[in-house]
Order: C-alpha cells, then sequence, then structure tokens
C-alpha cells in the first residue's frame, strides 16, 4: 500500500487505524527533545573519558573536526570545535587510538548523539607516564640526577657546543642571544634529529661527535654544550625521556646545559644536566658572561688604574721635594729661598697642569667610560715628562748653582747624598759632584761625627 | 729606562705590550686587575709606575676592543666519510643575512 492510499482508506475509515484519543502524539522534536532531557540528567556522560580508534575523520571549511570513534562492537561519532582543535597537542588521524574528554550530548537537528571533545591524549598515555616514573626512580637510584654531580659550567668558555636541529628558531635564537651577549665565542653545531622515532639515537651521536671534537688549531674541545630543542607535545619531547639520551648526558664529558621549551612536566634529560634551562635562549644566557657587566667591570679597573696613576705622581712630586729640601741644607738661606721660590713656582706650574689633565681625564672616565683610555694614555705620558722637565729644572736651579761657588754634593756607594760621616767608613766609594763634573774617591775614614 | 723623559713618549705603546693583543678576554682582564693593584699599593719608582699605567692602558683597550669588535664564529660538525672524525666548518645563520 502507498502512502497516498494509505491516507485514501484511512480517510474512509475513521474507525479504523487512526491514534486512539488517549495516547498522545509526540512530533519529531519532542522526542529529541525528551531524548535530551534524559541525556543531559545523567552525570556520568556530562563528564566523560572515551577510549577508542579513530575512524573517519573530516574537517569542515569553519575549522570544526567531525570523527568517530569506533571499537570492535560500536562507533560514536565526536565532534572538535575549531578553537578546541586549535589547542589540541596533535591532531587526530584515522587509526590513531586516543582518550577523548568531554561531553555527551545530542545534535537535535540530526537526531543524533555526540561527543562534544574538550581534551584528548594518546591512548596508552598512562603506560608512558607509568614507563616515565619507572626509568625516572631507576636513573635516580643510580645517583645520575644527584646535585654532587653537577659540574660548574666554565667562567670563561671559548667554545661552546650546541646539539639540536640545524634549521629552525632554536638554533638561530642561540645565535641571537650569544651574538648579543657574548660574541666572544665560537659556536660548534653537532646537528641532530630532535623528535620522531630516530632522535634518540642521533641525539646521543651528535653529542659523541661534539664531545670527541677537538679544534685542531690548539687541540682543544669545546668548554661546554648546550642540547636544546623549542616548545611541543609530550610526544614530541619524549626523546629527552629516551634512556640513552639521559645517559648520554648525565656521562658527557663537558658540562651540560639542557634547555628544553615545553610547559609539561620536565624531561629526564633536564634532570641529568649540570644545568637546566627553562628555554634555549635561557640555556645560551646561562653559557656566557654578560658583556654589558664586563664593560662596567673593566671601565671600574679603568678610573682605578687613573687615580692610582696620579697618586704615584703625587708621590713622585712629594719625592722630589724632599730632596730639593735636603740640597738647601747646602746654601746660603736668601739664596735658597730665592731659589725655591723660583723652583717652586715651576713646580707648581707643573703640578697644576698634572692635576687640570687628571680632572679632565676623571671627568671623561665617568662621562664616557670604555672610551677613555685611547685618550689618556698621551695624557700620563705628557705629564710624566712635564714632572722630568720640572726635576731638571729644579736640578739646575739649586745645586748647579751653589756648586759654583764652590760647594759639593757629596754621595755613596748607593747613590744617596750623604750627610752622616759614619754613613762611609773607610774604604767607602764616594761621589763628588763639583760644578764643573764628577769625581770618584773614596773614604779614609771617619774624622769626626756629631751625635 | 727614563721613558719618562723620551721626547715621544705618545708615539706608541711600548713594545713591552705587544704581547697583549693576544691575549684572551679573561687573562687580559685579570692581567689588568693586577696592575690596578700593584699600582694602587704605591711604593713603585716614578718608571716602574709609568710602564704600569701604560700596560694597564693597553690591557684596557683590549678588554675593551674585544667587547666592542668581537663577532660570534659559528661552525658546524660534518663528519668526514670512513674515519668517523667530525671536522667543524663554517656556517652562517641564515635569518642573520642581509
Amino acid at each position: 500500500m502507498r502512502f497516498d492510499e494509505f491516507l485514501a482508506a484511512g480517510a474512509a475509515d475513521p474507525g479504523g487505524r487512526r491514534s486512539p484519543a488517549g495516547p498522545r502524539v509526540l512530533s519529531v522534536s519532542d522526542v529529541t527533545r525528551t531524548i535530551r532531557d534524559v541525556v543531559r540528567s545523567v552525570p556520568t556522560l556530562a563528564d566523560v573519558w572515551v577510549e577508542g580508534e579513530v575512524g573517519s575523520v573530516s574537517v569542515s571549511a569553519a575549522g570544526h573536526a567531525f570523527l568517530t570513534l569506533r571499537d570492535d562492537r560500536t562507533q560514536l561519532r565526536a565532534v572538535i570545535f575549531r578553537d578546541v582543535r586549535l589547542s589540541l597537542p596533535f591532531e587526530p588521524m584515522t587509526g590513531h587510538r586516543i582518550v577523548a574528554h568531554g561531553r555527551i550530548d545530542l545534535y537535535e537537528q540530526q537526531g543524533a548523539y555526540q561527543l562534544y571533545v574538550d581534551a584528548i591524549q594518546p591512548a596508552g598515555f598512562g603506560d608512558l607516564a607509568i614507563r616515565f616514573e619507572q626509568l625516572k626512580a631507576r636513573l635516580a637510584a643510580e645517583g645520575l640526577f644527584e646535585v654532587a654531580r653537577k659540574r660548574p659550567l666554565p667562567r670563561w668558555p671559548q667554545r661552546i657546543g650546541v646539539v639540536t636541529s640545524p634549521t629552525g628558531a632554536v638554533l638561530h635564537d642561540i645565535v641571537k642571544v650569544l651574538g648579543r651577549r657574548w660574541p666572544l665565542v665560537t659556536l660548534v653545531l653537532s646537528p641532530t634529529l630532535v623528535q620522531g622515532p630516530g632522535a634518540p639515537a642521533a641525539i646521543v651521536e651528535a653529542l659523541t661527535r661534539i664531545g670527541r671534537w677537538r679544534d685542531p688549531a690548539d687541540g682543544q674541545g669545546v668548554d661546554l654544550v648546550i642540547v636544546a630543542r623549542g616548545g611541543g607535545s609530550l610526544e614530541d619531547l619524549w626523546s629527552f625521556n629516551d634512556e640513552a639520551v639521559v645517559r648520554a648526558i648525565a656521562s658527557h664529558p663537558q658540562p651540560t646545559i639542557v634547555g628544553v621549551g615545553h610547559e609539561t612536566d620536565t624531561t629526564l634529560a633536564e634532570f641529568a644536566a649540570d644545568v637546566r634551562a627553562a628555554t634555549p635562549s635561557v640555556a645560551a644566557e646561562l653559557a656566557v658572561p654578560s658583556r654589558d657587566e664586563q664593560a662596567r667591570e673593566i671601565a671600574i679597573l679603568a678610573r682605578r688604574l687613573a687615580g692610582a696613576a696620579s697618586a704615584q705622581v703625587a708621590a713622585g712630586a712629594a719625592a722630589l721635594d724632599a730632596q730639593r729640601r735636603s740640597l738647601d741644607g747646602y746654601r746660603p738661606a736668601l739664596v735658597v729661598a730665592h731659589e725655591r721660590e723660583r723652583a717652586g713656582a715651576l713646580l707648581d706650574r707643573g703640578a697644576a697642569a698634572i692635576a687640570l689633565r687628571l680632572a679632565e681625564a676623571r671627568r671623561e672616565a665617568t662621562a664616557e667610560g670604555t672610551r677613555l683610555w685611547a685618550a689618556a694614555g698621551p695624557v700620563l705620558a705628557e705629564r710624566a715628562s712635564m714632572l722630568a722637565a720640572a726635576r731638571a729644572s729644579l736640578e739646575a736651579l739649586g745645586p748647579l748653582a751653589t756648586l759654583q761657588r764652590g760647594y759639593a754634593i757629596v754621595r755613596g756607594g748607593d747613590g744617596h747624598v750623604l750627610t752622616d760621616p759614619t754613613a762611609a767608613p773607610a774604604g767607602s766609594p764616594l761621589r763628588i759632584r763639583l760644578a764643573g763634573g764628577s769625581l770618584d774617591a773614596r773614604s779614609e775614614g771617619v774624622r769626626d761625627s756629631r751625635p | 729606562m727614563m721613558r719618562a723623559a723620551d721626547p715621544t713618549p705618545a708615539a706608541g705603546l711600548p713594545r713591552a705590550n705587544d704581547d697583549v693583543a693576544t691575549l684572551t678576554f679573561d687573562a687580559a682582564l685579570a692581567a689588568l686587575r693586577d696592575v690596578v693593584e700593584r699600582l694602587e699599593a704605591g711604593g713603585l719608582p716614578l718608571e716602574e709606575s709609568v710602564d704600569c699605567y701604560e700596560r694597564g692602558v693597553a690591557l684596557h683597550e683590549r678588554c675593551a676592543a674585544l667587547l666592542e669588535q668581537a663577532e660570534l664564529r659559528l661552525r658546524r660538525l660534518a663528519e668526514t666519510t670512513g674515519s668517523g672524525v667530525a671536522v667543524a666548518v663554517p656556517f652562517e645563520d641564515e635569518d642573520d643575512r642581509g
């Protein structure tokens, strides 16, 4: 019977199969809504973990993914909205075994119940976590992660080994940080895969190669090694939990820094490293001194150098003054006073010029920091020659003038001016300075001495 | 020895400081610190003070030049066939070019 025939027949027979007056007829929407309410009233369906294999997957133009989860008997429709999908650690593909979290609800238009996914993990994740904990406990029991094993990083590395992918942002970040912070090093890249099935073996090999490498120029190896990888999912980072990798890092001949950018748990490789860095860039920061700090350090030393040098010159001037006064003792007071005035003026002028230059140099030091010193070299040389000139003038002015009148200056064997006869017992060599030149002489003995 | 009286003292740093040009930063820094401390301790004859100072200036210039002019050198290990010994060859960080 066709539908239209049925309708015609029914219309002809009011007492036939028409609905009885009692039971209510529901619309499709009514039924669907009722089922929806039932589904929504079951708490376990509102917060459920479902494990299954991904069947078909399609992604709509809007970016939502529609997939089926199945086991050997049945299947469940699931939807992953775009924003959720983009935040997932991996893209579910046909054949993946996954554990999905979400709520069961009804898609009323199609009268279909489905899982609205908000999180997924690879199935067997639990096994992985257990394996991780077991390996961690075993290696910890061996002492691999002991703080006492950690080696300090060299303060002044010359060569830094980097074990990472030769392509991508990680190497670039490390190059950038080292170039900015401390470009006085050579970076030696030991390229490796950092993810995928071959990665653990590749990382171990790259570590071995950098550990053995020697610079032909001087036979030295690298001073430390950075092992780095960018952020990624738990699966991506799994190489850094591989036992062989962890052991290779722990037993590496040079100190190691491991920098893996991630938000999940710390990898075992990081536990085994001498130093652990939050990201590859931080690893590079930790590997070298700071150029700014060292520039400040040498600027401070430069200022101390200038200060000490000026103090030395001042001490030299004082010594000269003392020597002059010791000569004064041989000369008539009036002459001395006169000469002292002239010599003093000359010396004062030199000292004033020196002080001025020093003050300038200090101002420059403060203002210009490290650039001062090219300028300061000649300043000191000039200052020193002024002092020498002052000394020469003083000598010409003082003793020589006095010697012209018949005085002599007697020096002992050590060159010191003699004032006490007992300092020159019989046999002592003497040098006698006269106006016209010097005599070598020898003491015949002390005639008398005033106590 | 009377360098202070030399009429052309500014002509250049004394030859005695030529070794400074080959020092690493840390070696030059340590030497600079040593010179400063010796000079600060005092008691040196004038000539020696000048030598000390000039060496200090040379060491400082070496340190400053290293900080200002150093460029990061990049090497990449490439395995030589057969022997298994890695040799380092220069490379450039692609993104830093240009």
